[in-house]
C-alpha cells in the first residue's frame, strides 16, 4: 500500500483533510455534482454563492465563457460572464443540508452575496442553519449583473468592513472574505474585512479582462448578441496575479489572517506554490472546469509524496516559507552576478537564444554556424536568463555566479 | 504528426493525401523550433525556404507562406506533394533531436492550398524589356528556368513537344500522388508571369539552338529530361513488355489501352518510377504485381513512404533478385525466370557487379512485365545542336555555370544530372536562370 503523508490542515478552527477545495462555481452548482467531488477526493467545498432571489433575479448571459489560447495551447486562461447561483435558495439551502448530513466529515463552505444588511443576515442564517461549516462573503464577483453588488463592494473599504460586521453578528461560524484582484492595493480591503470581524480572507476572484476579439465582426468575445464585456478572467495564466496577491497578503503583518488561496490551480505542483506562498487553503473551478474532479487525486498524490520525500510531517511546515523571500525590488542584492552557461552536448543548434539575446537581450551568445552550437560570451552576458528560458532543451542552459566588482549593464558597440 | 495515407483513394487515383486542416497546421508550426541558420531551407536544393514558411504559417500569415513558396518555387504546389522530404528538408529538421521532425511537406501543401482558396494575388507578369530567352521542355527544370527568367523581366518561351505542360508530372506521375489540377495551379502561376508556351514543338531541324540563337534568341535552356526507356534485350520484341513511361501515361491519361485487371504483373526496377508502377498496376485491379529489384529491400532507391506504400497495396516484393529468362506463349510473354543475386563488390549496384545465388531460382507467371531500370535523354536532342557535348547515356555535359559547350546554350534537370528529383530540376533549372542572366548581362 502506498504510504500517504498527512494532508490535514486546521483552517479557523475547521479540520479538512486536505487542503483541496472547490471554489465557488459551477463546479458546486448542486449537491448532485458536489457529491462527486466530495467522492474524488476534495478536502472541502465552496458552495455556489447564494442570493435571494427575491432581491434580485439572477439571469445568465450566453455565450458566457470564452478562453485564452497562445498558439497550440487552448484554454491557457479563462473568461466568464457567470454571475451567482441561478437556483432558488430553498433548493441551495436544501442541498446544503442534504450534503452535510451525507458529508459530515467534509467541509462545506457557503458562498452568500446580499445586496443589504437585511440579505447578508438571512443568507448568514440559512447557511448555517443548514449546517455549512463556514461563510465566504462574496465581495468580488465581477460581473454582477447589479451595479452595487460583487466587486464594485469588494473594491469599497467601508462596505467591505460594513458587510462583514453584520454577518459575523448574525451568525456564529467562521467567515471568510473573499477579495477581488481588480484593486491596486489588496491589503487595505482585506484589513477591512478584518476590521468588520474577518477570521480569513480568500484570494483571489477573477481578473477584469477580455479575452479575445473576433476579427470577422470586430467583436470581443464572448459574443452575447452583438456586445461583450471585461469579465472575470481564470486559469494558469492567472495564476502569476494570484500568487502575487496571496503573497502580499500572507506578508502585511497587520493582517495576519489564514488565506484560502484561488488562481490557476490545476496540479499539487500550483498548489506547492500557493502553500509556500502563503495559502492554507486552496480552491478550485476553471482546472475543473478543463479537466474534471478527478485532478485531485494527482494533487492528493503528488502532493503526499513530496510530503514523504522531503520528510515533511505537517502542511503548516510550508505554509509561506516562499513569501519570507519575497523583499522590495530596492533590497535586491546586485553584487551577485551571475553568466548563462550552455550544455553544447545538449545544444540542438537551433540558435533561438542567439536570435534572443541578439535581439532583445546583451549581444552575449555567439553562434558557430559551422557546428550549429551557440555559446555565451561571459564578458558581455548580464546574467538575464533569456537565453535559458527560450531554449528548446528545458535542461541545456544554466548559469554560474562570477565575480564582478560592479554591476555589469548593457553594452554599446 | 505525418496523416496516413487514404488507401481507397489510391484504388481512385484520387489525390492519396490528406490535407491539414488549419489545427494541424497551427499545431505542426508550433512544433517547429524557427532555427537561426533553417537547415531545412539550406536542404531544399529549389530555394523553397520552409524556415520562413513555417514561421509565416505559425504567426497566421498563412497568404504570407504561400507566396513564399510560390515565389521560391514556382512547383511549389507539386513539390509538396511529391518531395522525398525525409531525404531533403525534413532529414535535417533540428527537431528530429526532440520529437519526429516537422511535417514540412504537408505545411507546405496546406500554405499552397490555402494561396489557391483564397486566391493570393497573380504573380507579377514580366516586363520583358531583357530580351528573349528560349526554354525547351516544359518540365520541372524548364519551368524552373522559366520562372525565374521572366520574375527577371526576360521573355521566355517555352518550346514543349507534347500537347500541355508539366513533363513527367503531368504524364508519368501517377494521379493518386500529383493530382492534375495541382500542376496546373502551378503552371496557372507560370502563366501570370507571361511566360509563353508553345505547344507540339518538335526538336527536329538540326542545329535548333543555333538557329534561334541567330534567330534573336540570346540564350537557350536545355530542359528536355529522359525519356527514352531502357529496356531489357531479353524482352525485346514481346507486344506485353512494355517501359514505364508509356506504361504510367497509359494510365495516367486514361487511354486504358493496356488491360490490366485480373492480370499478373511484374515490373522490373526498385526505384520510384518502379513503385509506382506496381502501385498503380495494383490499383488497377492487377491479381498479383511482382517488383523485382536488383538490390535488396534495405537498398531499394525508393524512398521510405514508397515502400510503405507499395507494401500497403500488396506488392510482392523479389528484391535481390535478376531476370534471368522468360517463358513464351507464341509472341507473348507468360512467365519470368528468376534467381536471387548477391553483390561481388558491396554498394555498387550495377548488374554487372551482381552474383547469382544458386538454388534460388524461381518461375513467375506473369502476363504483363513492365520494365523501369532507367532512361537516357530522348534521341532527338542529337539534332539539337551540332557537336553538342553528352556522356555516358547522352546527358549533356554543363559546367558549374550550367553553361553547354555551345556559347548561349544552357542545360540543367534531368537532362543534364542523369536523373534526379522534380525539386533538384527545379533548382537547377533557377540557377541556371541566375547564369543566362550573368552570362547576358
Amino acid at each position: 500500500m502506498t504510504t500517504k503523508a498527512d494532508l490535514s490542515i486546521n483552517f479557523c478552527g475547521i479540520k479538512f483533510e486536505n487542503p483541496f477545495c472547490l471554489s465557488s462555481s459551477p463546479v458546486g452548482n448542486h449537491a448532485e455534482m458536489c457529491s462527486r467531488a466530495y467522492d474524488a477526493g476534495w478536502g472541502g467545498i465552496v458552495y455556489k454563492t447564494l442570493g435571494l432571489e427575491k432581491s434580485f433575479k439572477i439571469v445568465m448571459p450566453s455565450p458566457r465563457l470564452s478562453v485564452y489560447n497562445y498558439g497550440d495551447k487552448r484554454f491557457v486562461g479563462l473568461q466568464n460572464a457567470e454571475q451567482i447561483t441561478d437556483r432558488p435558495i430553498k433548493d441551495n439551502i436544501a442541498d446544503i443540508a442534504l450534503l452535510k448530513k451525507k458529508y459530515p466529515n467534509k467541509v462545506l463552505i457557503s458562498s452568500i452575496m446580499g445586496y443589504d444588511d437585511d440579505d447578508w443576515i438571512e443568507l448568514a442564517k440559512l447557511s448555517e442553519d443548514a449546517g455549512a461549516d463556514m461563510l465566504e462573503l462574496n465581495f468580488s464577483c465581477p460581473q454582477m449583473a447589479r451595479k452595487d453588488a460583487g466587486h464594485r463592494i469588494g473594491q469599497d473599504y467601508e462596505s467591505v468592513s460594513h458587510f462583514t460586521e453584520v454577518v459575523k453578528n448574525a451568525c456564529k461560524i467562521p467567515v471568510m472574505a473573499k477579495m477581488t484582484p481588480n484593486i491596486t492595493d489588496i491589503i487595505p480591503v482585506a484589513l477591512a474585512a478584518k476590521q468588520g470581524g474577518a477570521d480569513a480572507i480568500s484570494a483571489i476572484n477573477t481578473i477584469k479582462a477580455i479575452t479575445d476579439v473576433d476579427i470577422e465582426n470586430f467583436t470581443p468575445l464572448p459574443n452575447i448578441k452583438g456586445h461583450s464585456a471585461a469579465t472575470g478572467f481564470s486559469g494558469p495564466s492567472a495564476k502569476p496575479v494570484a500568487l502575487r496577491f496571496v503573497s502580499d497578503l500572507y506578508n502585511s503583518k497587520k493582517l495576519n489572517l489564514p488565506i484560502s488561496a484561488i488562481g490557476g490551480i490545476e496540479t499539487w505542483i500550483d498548489v506547492l506554490h500557493f502553500l509556500l506562498l502563503g495559502g492554507t487553503t486552496i480552491q478550485v473551478t476553471t482546472g475543473i472546469l478543463r479537466y474534471g474532479y478527478r485532478i485531485v487525486e494527482d494533487m492528493i498524490e503528488g502532493l503526499s509524496d513530496f510530503m514523504i520525500d522531503r520528510n515533511i510531517k505537517s502542511l503548516n511546515d510550508i505554509i509561506g516559507k516562499a513569501a519570507k523571500k519575497i523583499i522590495d525590488p530596492s533590497e535586491f542584492n546586485t553584487r551577485y552576478q551571475v553568466v548563462s552557461v550552455i550544455d553544447e552536448e545538449k545544444c540542438l543548434g537551433c540558435g533561438q537564444c542567439y536570435i534572443s539575446c541578439h535581439d532583445g537581450a546583451n549581444q552575449a551568445i555567439q553562434f558557430d554556424t559551422d557546428k550549429r552550437k551557440a555559446n555565451v560570451d561571459e564578458e558581455r552576458c548580464v546574467g538575464c536568463l533569456l537565453c535559458k528560458h527560450v531554449c528548446p532543451v528545458w535542461d541545456c542552459i544554466s548559469y554560474k555566479e562570477v565575480d564582478t566588482e560592479v554591476a555589469k549593464h548593457a553594452a554599446v558597440f | 504528426m505525418k496523416k496516413n495515407i487514404d488507401r481507397k483513394k489510391i484504388e481512385q487515383f484520387k489525390s492519396m493525401r490528406v490535407s491539414l486542416s488549419l489545427q494541424d497546421a497551427i499545431k505542426e508550426s508550433n512544433r517547429c523550433l524557427l532555427c537561426l541558420d533553417a537547415p531545412c531551407s539550406e536542404a531544399c536544393p529549389a530555394g523553397t525556404d520552409p524556415g520562413k514558411f513555417i514561421r509565416q504559417i505559425k504567426f497566421y500569415n498563412y497568404k504570407g507562406a504561400a507566396r513564399t513558396i510560390r515565389g521560391n518555387n514556382i512547383l511549389g504546389g507539386v513539390c509538396a506533394l511529391v518531395c522525398p522530404v525525409e531525404k531533403l528538408c525534413e532529414e535535417k529538421c533540428s527537431v528530429m533531436a526532440l520529437e519526429d521532425p516537422i511535417d514540412i511537406s504537408g505545411l507546405q501543401r496546406f500554405a499552397s492550398e490555402y494561396g489557391e482558396s483564397y486566391a493570393i494575388e497573380p504573380l507579377e507578369k514580366s516586363l520583358k524589356n531583357k530580351g528573349k530567352v528560349a526554354v525547351f521542355g516544359a518540365g520541372p527544370a524548364g519551368l524552373g528556368c522559366a520562372s525565374e527568367l521572366a520574375k527577371m523581366n526576360y521573355d521566355v518561351t517555352i518550346f514543349e513537344k507534347e500537347k500541355d505542360a508539366g513533363g513527367v508530372l503531368r504524364w508519368n506521375i501517377p494521379e493518386f500522388r500529383l493530382p492534375t489540377e495541382t500542376i496546373n495551379y502551378d503552371l496557372k502561376n507560370l502563366s501570370d508571369l507571361g511566360v509563353e508556351i508553345k505547344f507540339n514543338s518538335k526538336i527536329n531541324s538540326p542545329d535548333t539552338a543555333t538557329n534561334l540563337l541567330s534567330d534573336g534568341y540570346k540564350a537557350v535552356f536545355l530542359g528536355t529530361g529522359l525519356s527514352e526507356a531502357f529496356k531489357l534485350n531479353i524482352l525485346n520484341g514481346y507486344p506485353n513488355a512494355l517501359e514505364y513511361i508509356s506504361f504510367l501515361r497509359d494510365i495516367k491519361t486514361n487511354n486504358n489501352k493496356i488491360k490490366i485487371k485480373g492480370k499478373n504483373v511484374a515490373i522490373i526496377g526498385g526505384g520510384s518510377v518502379a513503385i509506382d508502377s506496381a502501385v498503380s498496376a495494383a490499383a488497377s485491379g492487377a491479381k498479383k504485381v511482382y517488383l523485382i529489384s536488383l538490390e535488396s529491400l534495405q537498398e531499394l532507391p525508393a524512398d521510405e513512404e514508397e515502400i510503405n506504400l507499395a507494401r500497403t497495396m500488396n506488392i510482392i516484393f523479389k528484391a535481390g533478385s535478376q531476370v534471368t529468362g522468360i517463358v513464351s506463349n507464341g509472341n507473348k510473354i507468360s512467365g519470368l525466370k528468376g534467381i536471387e543475386i548477391e553483390w561481388i563488390e558491396s554498394g555498387k549496384f550495377i548488374p554487372e557487379n551482381a552474383r547469382q545465388i544458386q538454388g534460388t531460382e524461381f518461375n513467375l507467371n506473369v502476363d504483363l512485365v513492365v520494365q523501369a531500370i532507367g532512361t537516357a535523354p530522348g534521341k532527338e536532342l542529337k539534332t539539337f545542336a551540332s557537336g553538342l557535348k553528352t556522356i555516358g547515356k547522352g546527358t549533356i555535359t554543363i559546367n558549374d555555370n550550367y553553361e553547354t559547350n555551345i556559347p548561349g546554350v544552357f542545360a540543367g534537370g534531368d537532362v543534364a544530372n542523369g536523373g534526379a528529383t522534380v525539386v533538384q530540376a527545379v533548382g537547377e533549372g533557377k540557377k541556371a536562370a541566375k547564369s543566362i542572366d550573368s552570362y547576358l548581362s
